[in-house]
């Protein structure tokens, strides 16, 4: 009998310590998308949550399940809607009409759906005109018409190749979209034809950025910042970093701000071609992009600090919101949002001094 | 008849074979508490060997899971080959007459029926913990590679931030990330086949059907009305299933590849090593 009640104690602890393994639409699976439209902010971390800016309280949310489960960071239109894609086994893209909320759930009515992707949705869709370019983890940029009233949207497949986890950028002529099967690609942002790919032998992760050269940058899982010509796609490579570069590079004038997996964080003069001081090294991995905040850059590390790195490079501990923190904090007015992974809080709000303004935290 | 009595450990109040597969309960034990202590690095050992046998095998995640779950069963063969004689021993022993004798006699003295039990085990050369062995390995196991695949696969960033971790071998970089597709299946999620609109769980299924198949097999028959140790085999060859099941419907599919991989070479080491007991697949057939 002892026997009996052993094995069967064993399997239900394997069973347990399995499930507790498995993830699911809950906070921590990955790390939380996060954007803001300067009064709200949307926060994509299992659910979605709309937060008001002033005092932090929730304004709707609009709740995942085990098939609908969000992480990647919404799209806000010029029309108000946030369109948001799901992560889990629904590959869903949703857009949210906050205007239009349901009073008995609290959650805003879906204004449209596209339900022709075929796998996750890990990256922002970008809006440009009145298109909506969304890559997916299919490898398909889907390029959504925002004007055509359907409720049930149809797309255009450009079929790109890779998990597609980076949001992607524009000159407003042509949209650069990264993959993790190593490639950049241009696409023609009217006609939609592929106008070059190119291959960096590691995935990029990351989104691209067009500096004030007019030339566009990218970083690569290959630890390499790459430069290339947005008409040809011919590429060459700028700097080796240390590590692997997870994060989008930030843009202040002709200086990139980039940082490595091992937590080096680079000043790239994009008019020199060199570093404008030796790279700083705060505390922990980085993976979220710098934030340029005034005169100062904010860099959040996996340890769960914000440093401030001044533009000579002198770097001070700017704010401990704990945890870990992978996503890029984001500025709003005055405030500073991150939302970091364990914690008890999914949102704080930072003031210019990195005092804390207010966190959120669901059902509380 | 094994006779241990000229044996120097015969004084001792633990019989040798007792204290020997103890000692060996104790090591597995202890390599158990230092894989949970080390448990990054033992999952980082799963990640490479996986990636490593990709590479090898032409970029297919899904034959580098089979390749490296018959590495597994071929580490772990001796263990589960001492599992199999002792519970074939300790089956004889519920069918031994004189053992049944003995538990009517003291089946209300647990002491004397203790010693006695020690007695038994001494003289049949039977290690009560061996049983024990292969379910502890087992767990460990299934639980790292649930979390090698999903790591290896990096389908979140999280889990591909970590991999950047996990990475031993060298010149793997342009591997990232693997392709987690094999066959129909995408290994990093749970697997269905839509048919007629329906979504079926062909791998739960399998991983059910192949694991009641190799507890049925093992199963051994009794001959004697209310054995215990039966009625627990019984158990398990229907609990099992269930469980391994439902594993395979929730979890990522590269485990049922595993569990699937496992059962049929479980069912081969049976068979190969004449243990298996068909006759236990026919229902009634047993009982006869």
């Amino acid at each position: 009998m002892r026997k009996k009640l052993a094995i069967t104690m064993t399997i239900l602890l394997g069973a347990v310590l399995l499930s507790a393994c498995s993830g699911g639409p809950v906070h921590g699976a990955t790390w939380p998308g996060l954007v803001t439209n300067g009064t709200t902010a949307y926060l994509s971390d299992g659910s979605v949550y709309a937060v008001n800016l002033k005092d932090g309280k929730p304004a709707w949310t609009y709740p995942g399940s085990t098939k609908l489960i969000f992480h990647a960071p919404a799209a806000v239109t010029p029309d108000g809607l946030v369109i948001v894609g799901s992560a889990g086994t629904d590959y869903s893209l949703i857009a949210l009409n906050p205007a239009d909320i349901n009073p008995e759930t609290n959650a805003p009515i879906e204004a449209w759906k596209f339900t022709g992707a075929q796998d996750r949705w890990m990256a922002a869709p970008l809006v440009l005109d009145n298109k909506l370019f969304a890559p997916n983890s299919d490898g398909n940029l889907y390029i959504l018409d925002l004007q055509d009233g359907r409720s049930v949207k149809e797309a255009t497949v450009v079929e790109l190749g890779g998990r597609l986890w980076a949001a992607p950028t524009t000159d407003g002529e042509r949209v650069y979209i990264t993959s993790l099967d190593h490639s950049v690609t241009a696409v023609d942002a009217n006609t939609y034809d592929i106008l070059w790919q190119e291959d960096l032998g590691a995935a990029v992760p990351g989104s691209a950025v067009l500096g004030e050269d007019g030339m566009l940058y990218v970083g690569s899982l290959a630890s390499q910042l790459e430069k290339f010509d947005p008409a040809t796609g011919r590429h060459q490579t700028v700097i080796e970093a240390e590590n692997w570069v997870w994060s989008t590079p930030s843009l202040d004038g002709d200086t990139l701000y980039f940082s490595d997996v091992d937590g080096n964080f680079y000043p790239f003069n994009t008019s020199t071609g060199s570093l404008n001081w030796n790279p700083v090294k705060p505390d922990g991995s980085i993976t979220a992009s710098p934030l340029v905040s005034g005169d100062s850059i904010l860099i959040a590390t996996e340890s769960g600090s914000i440093y401030q790195v001044s533009k000579d490079g002198q770097s001070v501990l700017w704010s401990e919101p704990g945890g870990k923190i992978y996503t890029t904090p984001v500025a709003a007015g005055d405030l500073v949002l991150v939302a970091p992974l364990e914690t008890e809080f999914y949102l704080a709000a930072y003031d210019q001094n990195g005092h804390q303004a207010w966190t959120f935290t669901p059902g509380k | 008849m094994k006779n241990t009595s000229s044996s120097p450990t015969a004084q001792s109040p633990v019989p040798a074979e007792m204290s020997a597969g103890m000692l060996k309960f104790l090591g597995i034990a202890a390599l158990l508490g230092l894989v949970i202590w080390r448990w990054n690095d033992f999952i980082a050992v799963f990640v490479n060997v996986l990636i490593w046998i990709y590479d090898v095998v032409g970029n297919n995640f899904g034959l580098a899971i089979i390749l490296f779950t018959i590495l597994i069963r071929i580490i772990t063969w001796p263990l589960n080959a001492q599992q199999m004689k002792g519970a074939t021993a300790m089956q004889e022993l519920q069918n031994d007459k004189e053992w049944q004798a003995v538990q009517k006699k003291y089946a209300k003295d647990k002491e004397k029926m203790a010693q006695e039990q020690m007695r038994f085990y001494r003289e049949k050369g039977i290690n009560p913990f061996g049983s024990c062995l292969p379910t502890l390995i087992q767990f460990p196991i299934i639980i790292a590679l649930y979390q090698s695949i999903t790591r290896a696969l990096g389908s979140t960033p999280l889990d591909l931030l970590k991999l950047s971790r996990s990475l031993w071998l060298p010149n793997v970089l342009d591997l990232v990330p693997l392709n987690s597709k094999f066959l129909w299946m995408d290994l990093g999620r749970p697997e269905s086949v839509v048919l007629f609109g329906l979504a079926i769980p062909t791998l739960a299924v399998i991983v059910a059907a192949t694991t009641y198949v190799q507890a049925k097999l093992t199963m051994p028959t009794s001959t004697t009305p209310g054995d215990q140790s039966a009625a627990m085999s019984g158990m398990m060859s229907i609990y099992m299933p269930l469980m391994l099941g439902w594993f395979a419907l929730t979890f990522a599919s590269g485990l049922s590849v595993y569990f699937i991989t496992s059962n049929i070479l479980g069912i081969v080491q049976y068979a190969v090593q004449g243990k298996a007991n068909w006759r236990n697949l026919i229902p009634g057939a047993s009982k006869k």
